[in-house]
């Protein structure tokens, strides 16, 4: 059971003040930040961690919790923001983002975090060992389900073709891969770089149930997440997202993927992230 | 000393024993079920073992997604394929998190002689032993396999064991006991000590009986424990010997030799040393292990002209 349960309207609420909290975040850090990735998953892990996960500060060393794997390690800065917001570290920490062997460090590192499950930084990761947790979890009769969020750039990396086979292989149907789809990579359009496309069908031929969803609507997360009903198959969402989410001279834009606020950037930004 | 045993198949036995025990061991094999030799268990505990297909990524990530859910995960597949093909998840899915998983390094060294160097795991230690936190074992023996296995069970936190790919005879009695880190002085002696880890310690015990015949009193180190090391008293142990030869079927770099040689120099000690084993710039050649080791000079015979030449120029 998730300890907040949030309507869709409180989500979307949530999801604002996550990103204020992000921009001033990245604002804030004395070595850049992935501004851009950080606001493309905002909607995933706001419904994740507010509504979808049974996982709570609470919960954390329980056997029986949801566990949720950032497999796209960079977008750490809005995942340190969830889990500020879902208590899971002081939010005076925020202000620490990549200072001096902080708690908040560039990538999540679980001995510096408290709620970070596995830490990433280096792609591909993700995936295999969310595959164990889920093995694991079958084997011991849990209820337990995992969750990952790759990027679409990421799915380059063949570590993730191998996990998805032997995911498959074992049918493990408490494993959700979420692929946070904003087309865009470090060094440009994903499409260009390395095309991924068509994703739905990679996925189906590797024996996963696949469920495309608009990622930066939170009806349509909410809905997709709880939509999900186990049948033997890893499910497999393909969020389809904006790299930077939310902010007009952010979003879309390739230059944001390793770029933070500064100047005035950051109250344009705020003003466009007030409540109504 | 007793009779010659696989250490694969000391390791299977491990596994049987510590299940039977109730330790929830999970073996994870990347195609890997001959090599490892563990049909026996896979016929007393169906449905127990995970493979993962060729894919060592995702049998190292699985592994430690398994340690992540509460069993105890041990990866069984070839050294060479293991430390190069799985890399990044052994640094950073493995020790990184230091994760409570076992690797099992299968047929190391040149164990595979013909197959050529892919393989080879001549690197194995090197590489692990530039990622801080996993301990690292290289059994000479059945006895101190076993034990050394049942101490990687035990303790919480990321292991590596090389294992040879040959049988190998005794060294020790029933009475032997394994401490982690410590060293195994089998003979003592003041010319020269030799010092070697794995299957290479049945070469130095070897050149030190007929080193004996020759007047030539060689001390016999077995370095198993890598790391911890206690490298006080593997300092003491070489600085009762006038010259130092360190033997391994490893690359020079980053195995027993340097780990001998930082010693050695860490303390001021200008012990004559010469390190044997894969030269720097080379490879193993392909071969079967009589002939390759005999070509690297880390065979009986290389030891003994090795160590002669070290005394005479001592």
């Amino acid at each position: 059971m998730n300890p907040f349960s949030l309507s869709v309207t409180d989500l979307e609420k949530r999801a604002r003040a996550i990103r204020r909290r992000i921009i001033l975040l990245n604002a804030n850090s004395p070595a850049g930040g992935h501004t851009g990735a950080d606001l493309s998953q905002v909607e995933l892990l706001t419904a994740l961690y507010f509504r979808v996960l049974n996982c709570s500060p609470a919960l954390i060393n329980s056997d029986e919790r949801d566990i949720y794997i950032q497999s796209k390690g960079h977008a750490v800065g809005g995942y340190y923001c969830v889990l500020a917001e879902a208590g899971f570290i002081p939010e005076s920490w925020l202000s620490t983002y990549q200072h001096a062997d902080s708690h908040l460090p560039g990538h999540p590192v679980k001995h510096k975090t408290p709620g970070v499950e596995l830490n990433t930084g280096a792609l591909g990761h993700g995936l295999p060992v969310a595959v164990g947790i889920a093995l694991a979890a079958k084997r011991n009769g849990s209820n337990r389900r995992v969750f990952v969020v790759t990027g679409d750039g990421e799915l380059a990396e063949g570590s993730n073709w191998e996990a998805a086979l032997v995911a498959a292989h074992y049918q493990l149907d408490n494993l959700i891969i979420i692929n946070d789809k904003n087309n865009l990579q470090l060094a440009g359009a994903t499409k260009e770089i390395l095309n991924t496309d068509p994703l739905d069908e990679k996925w189906r031929a590797f024996g996963m149930e696949v469920t495309q969803c608009s990622g930066n609507s939170m009806q349509e997360v909410v809905s997709t997440l709880e939509g999900l009903t186990p049948n033997g198959k890893p499910q497999v969402i393909i969020a389809n997202t904006t790299k930077g989410a939310g902010i007009s001279f952010i979003q879309g834009r390739a230059e944001w993927h390793h770029r933070v606020p500064k100047g005035d950037e950051v109250e344009l930004a705020l003003e466009e992230l007030k409540d109504e | 000393m007793s009779n010659s045993e696989h250490l694969a198949t000391v390791m299977v036995n491990a596994f049987i024993d510590a299940v039977e025990r109730g330790v929830d061991l999970v073996p994870v094999v990347a195609d890997s079920t001959s090599t490892a030799k563990i049909s026996p268990f896979i016929k007393q505990f169906p449905g127990r073992l995970v493979n993962v297909g060729i894919a060592e990524q995702t049998l190292v990530g699985t592994a430690v997604g398994l340690s992540m859910g509460g069993k105890i995960a041990v990866t069984c597949n070839a050294a060479p394929f293991l430390i190069s093909r799985a890399n990044e998840q052994i640094k950073v899915d493995v020790c990184y998190n230091n994760s409570n998983v076992k690797l099992f390094g299968l047929n190391s060294g040149a164990s595979y002689g013909p197959l050529a160097s892919t393989h080879h795991s001549i690197d194995d230690i090197a590489v692990l032993r530039g990622f801080g936190n996993i301990e690292i074992f290289a059994p000479s023996c059945p006895i101190e396999c076993r034990q050394i296995i049942d101490y990687a069970l035990e303790h919480i936190g990321p292991v590596y064991i090389r294992l040879d790919g040959k049988a190998l005879p005794e060294l020790h009695d029933a009475s032997y006991r394994f401490v982690p880190g410590a060293i195994d002085v089998l003979r003592e002696g003041e010319d020269i000590a030799l010092v070697a880890m794995g299957s290479t310690v049945h070469e130095i015990v070897s050149a030190a009986a007929e080193l004996a015949d020759q007047g030539i009193n060689a001390a016999v180190i077995s370095v198993s424990s890598v790391r911890p090391c206690d490298t006080a008293k593997l300092l003491a142990a070489l600085k009762k010997s006038r010259t130092v030869l360190t033997v391994e079927e490893h690359n020079v770099n980053g195995g027993v030799g340097s780990l001998v040689a930082e010693v050695l120099a860490e303390a001021g000690c200008a012990i004559t040393l010469l390190r044997s084993g894969i030269a720097d710039g080379s490879y193993a050649i392909a071969a079967d292990r009589k002939d390759m080791r005999a070509h690297h000079g880390i065979d009986a015979a290389g030891v003994i002209r090795n160590a002669i030449a070290l005394c005479k120029g001592a």
